[in-house]
């Protein structure tokens, strides 16, 4: 097992952004997920005051 | 066992949620292994230096983005034809991780180039495929996106979808033939680093990650489509309360 | 049948010239707007020629799109086509057929007045029409397909751009590849093989997936 060289040869910028930018957009999509699971606990608890109709079957 | 009755919405709602588990704690465990790997025990390559290693994840990325499209298609397709509910919504919540991942392969393709051949961004076959990919795959969301009524969606999303999969070789092959005819002075051809052992474990490993990543993530999309659909229906209201 | 809907449908054109006409304009003002752009060198302009030509026959099929299945859907006619006994794959390849003659038979003709400008060659003139000839059907058929899917919805056009514009990558790298070719003194006719071959496959399959999206949006 070797150390790595942390600036990578010099290509450190290249290497650690692209990383980051994985994991930028794992994160993305994590969030955006949660945020949309969030809006549907909301919507389960009161679907009359964010829809502005009863719970009655719409299309 | 009848196992056609996960194929409603209803019924496989609690198994994804089961199911979830056991795809996303090993896929977080394999992306720590692979990075390890990667970094702490494959050598720097000859040629690129250190460089090389951001293909751990811009290889993976690219693959999946191109095994999700065949995935949405094949989904979406089997929800048109047996008229499976489920089977389109499968399909549109690979599309979300499916352009995701093709976006990252050609954020980190460009990373990738800038130190090895200098620009961030070059026309070649596989980078300007992936570019039409990311376009293909833009357009089925937007498509279901536009469709109010979800049913008229599924549907015309998975005409979309098989007219895309069917021409994605077409492009492919069109793309390669415009890019050697153009080559011109700069001849580039990509230089693939020499895959030593441990490099090829590296990868591989990111690659069962990120596979393994997506199907947590699609089921648990999938779990947020169903609910939004079915909603107004009696039985899954009592079911997930 | 297949006769009447494109005589149907030329008719209709012809009452509405000015749908057609503002096509050919377009391709016309955006062909002219790139040496405004870039410069008006003409080594420069000649090398460019193919591909801006294209690209601005392209842009142009995505206009007139929209008025394919649009107007028939608005007063019912479509539903009327959709319920005959006749196949619907007919139907949509006679509309298809008008709508060429309507749109992009004006650009074949006006393309060799705008290549001239360009300062291309005869030999290259005449190349740059039959590629036309060859690949606008391919973007009338395969362009059906995204008028069919996106029919009926809001900022339906935007869409359908969006939607074919990639489909259409592999029509304008042969189309233009074969004019380019031809400036430079090679042969097209490789390029022209591999165009013909996306038009057959085009004109038998892009109608059939027409025919299934049509039945999809108009439920």
């Amino acid at each position: 097992m070797n150390w790595p060289d942390l600036s990578m040869g010099g290509y450190g910028f290249y290497v650690w952004g692209s990383y980051l930018f994985a994991l930028l957009a794992i994160v993305w999509e994590l969030v955006t997920l949660s945020y949309r699971r969030k809006s549907r606990e909301q919507e389960k608890a009161a679907p009359e005051v964010l829809r502005g109709t009863t719970n009655e079957t719409t299309s | 066992m009848n196992l056609y009755k996960y194929a409603s919405p209803t019924n496989f709602y609690p198994l994804a949620g089961k199911i979830i588990p056991w795809f996303a704690t090993p896929a977080a465990i394999l992306f720590g292994v692979g990075l390890f790997v990667g970094f702490f025990i494959a050598p720097p390559d000859f040629q690129q230096g250190d460089a090389y290693r951001i293909m751990f994840i811009h290889v993976p990325a690219a693959w999946l983005g191109m095994f999700l499209y065949i995935l949405m298609a094949i989904y979406a397709g089997i929800g048109w034809a047996f008229n499976a509910r489920l089977a389109s919504m499968m399909a549109s919540s690979i599309s979300i991780t499916g352009a995701m991942f093709t976006f990252l392969s050609l954020v980190t393709g460009a990373f990738w180039g800038k130190p090895t051949w200098g620009t961030w961004w070059v026309w070649d076959a596989r980078m300007t495929s992936t570019l039409i990919l990311l376009f293909l795959y833009i357009g089925f969301i937007s498509l279901q996106s536009s469709i109010d009524d979800p049913r008229r969606a599924d549907r015309a999303g998975a005409v979309l979808a098989l007219v895309g999969v069917i021409n994605v070789p077409i492009i492919y092959f069109s793309v390669q033939w415009w890019n050697t005819l153009h080559q011109g002075a700069t001849i580039r051809i990509l230089q693939k680093p020499t895959i030593h052992g441990s490099m090829l474990w590296a990868m591989l490993i990111m690659l069962a990650a990120c596979w393994l990543y997506s199907v947590a993530v699609v089921l648990i999309r999938v779990r947020c489509i169903i609910v939004e659909r079915e909603q107004n229906a009696n039985r899954f209201v009592e079911a997930t309360v | 049948m297949l006769r009447w809907i494109v005589w149907r449908d030329l008719i209709l054109a012809w009452r509405r010239r000015a749908d057609a006409l503002s096509t050919l304009f377009f391709f016309v003002i955006v062909v002219s707007l790139f040496p405004l752009g870039i410069g008006p060198e003409t080594e420069l302009l000649r090398s460019i020629a193919p591909g801006v030509v294209w690209v601005a026959a392209l842009l142009a099929s995505m206009l007139s799109l929209g008025r394919l299945f649009a107007n028939d859907y608005q007063d019912g006619t479509l539903e009327q086509l959709l319920m005959t006994p006749q196949p619907l794959y007919l139907v949509v390849f006679g509309k298809v057929a008008a709508q060429w003659l309507t749109s992009e038979l004006p650009l074949i003709c006006i393309a060799p007045l705008l290549g001239v400008q360009f300062g291309l060659s005869n030999q290259t003139l005449r190349v740059l029409i039959v590629t036309l000839i060859l690949g606008t059907p391919v973007l009338s058929l395969i362009g059906s397909v995204g008028a069919a899917l996106t029919l009926g919805l809001r900022s339906s056009s935007v869409l359908i751009s969006i939607l074919v514009l990639p489909l259409y990558i592999p029509v304008l790298i042969f189309g233009a590849g074969a004019v380019e070719a031809s400036i430079i003194g090679l042969s097209p006719v490789s390029h022209l093989y591999l165009l013909s071959a996306l038009t057959v496959l085009a004109l038998i399959f892009a109608p059939w997936a027409t025919a299934a999206a049509l039945r999809i949006s108009v439920e």
